[in-house]
């Protein structure tokens, strides 16, 4: 497998800006997304962070054309990759950019592979379309990107149908069916969430050498921060439609300048196993996003809300050059307080 | 596959051997006697046909002899047609009507996949309304009334047309067999198109199809090598049964049509308690309908590789 052709360093490889998704439902419209904006680079590993329904997912099912519309509709935003903005055209050349520069792999492999369509076909299927080879080529290079996956005996396994396999196999077939055509961007939206421990790690270090390899990128989407600090290069957090926070693994990590992201942190696991180092979880619930809150959208769950929190939108400061927080905390004018909410290496 | 197919074909044969039985015990408990249309007028005459059929001797001597003749594939004499073996009775006739259930089948599945799979992909548009509307008619209009008004269709079509263009009864040619196949299958045709509606439009939201999405695959790769394929199982399900449906409604069929088929002596050998020649005509059913079932169980198995294995 030969690396897809690398771009100027610092330039993005998928640059999302401004998007905007709603959804029409019965109760009335949804606002899922609201504005979120990320990137990155060849090589890279952005992680996309939240909890359930803060639109993580829907983020990256709009970039991929994947959101059913009707109900759901892109309002605003672009989402470019290298220079086609993928939101209004997916063909490029002829081709669907989808399945061949930019591809996905979903979190149950269960149900994400055709029960009645052997492996190596489904594998195949992708070279065929894209890359325009014949069944019998398709198949054999199917078999060798399976074997790329550490599948043992990947001849035989190709000609096997989803139901003989395992959770983590199946995994590994729908890694094999996504890298078949050597995307530049592999979008994973919480690719170990149905798999048990031992086989995440697996999957992780599957992925991380797979883009070692081939210099693609990967949007990891996931609400563990476990895995989170395994992989990613980057990371972003978001709560309730909006990206509070955006920076290197180790800003957000070990610099976490929004209170949302503090609180994920505490909300963690760890292993002390004294009382006092339970999990501390993050009273209240996200905002009603019929009808989101006009100023920041955890000032209810905040523990350092100021009065202008509520009718006012933060936009997102910078806190360190490449590090934002979508926080009023980081205005000039914001008293200095003992929060642990990191302020910037000039304050 | 082998063992399977073996396993099936003994249970459909306990299956023949119960229905036999089941047929031959209700027929002796049906009162009324089987001769009495016959010439039986003096008591001598009637000792002989008695004799003729073996109905001088006790039931279950009777039940003994019918199923040995039945293991050497013989039913025996019909009792109200002289001379006429029940064999030949359905060598001549069950072809026709075969020839019949089968185009109906046929019909059947191939209009209810297509005309589920559209309206599906018309969900709550114009075609799908006006498709799942004729579809309740199909469903409760019985077929009598549907071959009438499709004779009636055909005379006016007929007039209109100034020649006949197709027949209206008979049969010999395709072009009798046209309408006749249409009117019998189309209340399957009308339960498979629901089936095949309500099917799509749950692989539709499959996680797989998404799957086949984000591959970037053309749509119509999808519908056809995705979507339809697995929407088919459930229509594949019903087909065993289905076929059961078209012969056994295919009697009124024939009736109206003037067909010269197998099902008019089903009907009237209960009529004229023509032992031999219901229990010849039942068991010949029976083992037909056994063997489509283990046919479209095995078809099953080579559309869904999951089931397979067992």
């Amino acid at each position: 497998m030969t690396a897809s052709p690398t771009p100027a360093a610092g330039r993005p490889l998928l640059d999302v800006a401004d998007l905007h998704v709603e959804f029409d439902t019965h109760g009335g419209v949804v606002k899922a997304v609201r504005g979120v904006s990320f990137s990155v680079q060849a090589g890279r590993t952005l992680a996309i962070v939240g909890e359930s329904g803060c639109g993580k997912s829907v983020s990256v099912l709009s970039v991929m054309g994947l959101v059913p519309t009707p109900p759901g509709r892109i309002t605003r935003g672009a989402a470019r990759l290298g220079d086609v903005d993928i939101l209004r055209r997916k063909i490029v050349d002829g081709h669907d950019v989808r399945g061949s520069r930019i591809a996905m792999i979903f979190q149950d492999p269960m149900s994400a592979l055709n029960p009645t369509m052997r492996v190596g076909d489904q594998i195949a299927e992708t070279l065929q379309v894209h890359r325009g080879l014949s069944r019998a080529d398709a198949f054999r290079r199917a078999v060798e990107v399976l074997a790329q996956t550490h599948i043992p005996d990947a001849e035989a396994r190709a000609k096997q149908y989803p139901f003989t396999f395992s959770g983590g196999m199946l995994q590994r077939a729908m890694i094999a069916m996504a890298i078949a055509c050597e995307p530049e961007v592999l979008i994973a939206d919480e690719p170990t969430t149905a798999l048990d421990v031992t086989i995440q790690a697996q999957i992780l270090d599957l992925l991380q050498e797979l883009q070692r390899r081939t210099g693609m990128a990967i949007v990891l989407i996931t609400h563990d921060l476990g895995v989170v600090a395994r992989m990613a290069d980057d990371v972003s957090v978001m709560y309730a439609g909006e990206i509070v926070e955006s920076g290197s693994a180790d800003d957000v990590f070990y610099r976490s300048a929004h209170p949302y992201t503090l609180g994920l942190r505490a909300a963690m696991p760890s292993q002390a196993t004294t009382k006092a180092a339970g999990l501390q979880p993050i009273e209240g619930t996200p905002p009603d996003l019929f009808d989101p809150p006009p100023g920041c959208a955890y000032v209810a769950r905040c523990p350092h809300a100021m009065h202008l929190c509520r009718p006012h939108r933060p936009e997102p400061f910078q806190v360190d050059p490449a590090h934002h927080a979508r926080c009023w905390l980081h205005h000039p004018g914001a008293p200095a307080g003992r929060d642990g909410v990191y302020r910037g290496a000039r304050a | 596959m082998l063992a399977y197919t073996v396993k099936r074909l003994l249970q459909g044969a306990a299956t023949v051997w119960f229905i036999a039985t089941a047929t031959f015990v209700a027929m002796h408990s049906v009162p009324g006697d089987p001769l009495a249309n016959q010439r039986a007028t003096s008591e001598e005459i009637r000792r002989n046909l008695e004799e003729r059929y073996g109905l001088d001797r006790p039931v279950i001597e009777q039940y003994g002899i019918f199923l040995g003749s039945m293991l050497r594939g013989d039913f025996g004499i019909s009792f109200t047609q002289e001379n006429r073996r029940v064999n030949d009775i359905i060598r001549e006739n069950f072809p026709v009507s075969a020839t019949l259930g089968i185009l109906a089948v046929t019909f059947a599945a191939l209009g209810g996949i297509l005309w589920g799979a559209l309206t599906a992909l018309y969900r709550n548009r114009l075609p799908d309304l006006v498709i799942t509307f004729l579809v309740i008619l199909g469903i409760s209009v019985p077929s009598f009334v549907v071959a009438a008004l499709g004779q009636l269709a055909l005379v006016n079509l007929n007039a209109a047309v100034g020649e006949p263009l197709l027949p209206v009864a008979g049969w010999g040619t395709l072009r009798h067999m046209i309408v006749p196949s249409l009117v019998l299958g189309l209340g399957t045709m009308a339960y498979l198109t629901r089936l095949m509606r309500s099917s799509m439009l749950e692989i539709a939201d499959a996680d797989f199809i998404r799957t086949a999405r984000a591959k970037g695959l053309p749509p119509t790769r999808i519908f056809l090598k995705h979507q339809l394929r697995n929407a088919i199982l459930p229509v594949v399900t019903v087909l065993g049964p289905a076929i059961a449906a078209i012969t056994t409604g295919g009697f009124v069929v024939e009736l109206v049509f003037a067909i010269p088929g197998l099902g008019r002596y089903f009907v009237t050998a209960v009529q004229q308690l023509d032992y031999t020649v219901i229990m010849g005509t039942t068991v010949f059913y029976g083992a037909f309908l056994v063997v489509m079932v283990i046919a479209v169980d095995l078809l099953y198995g080579w559309i869904d590789p999951r089931v397979r294995l067992e």
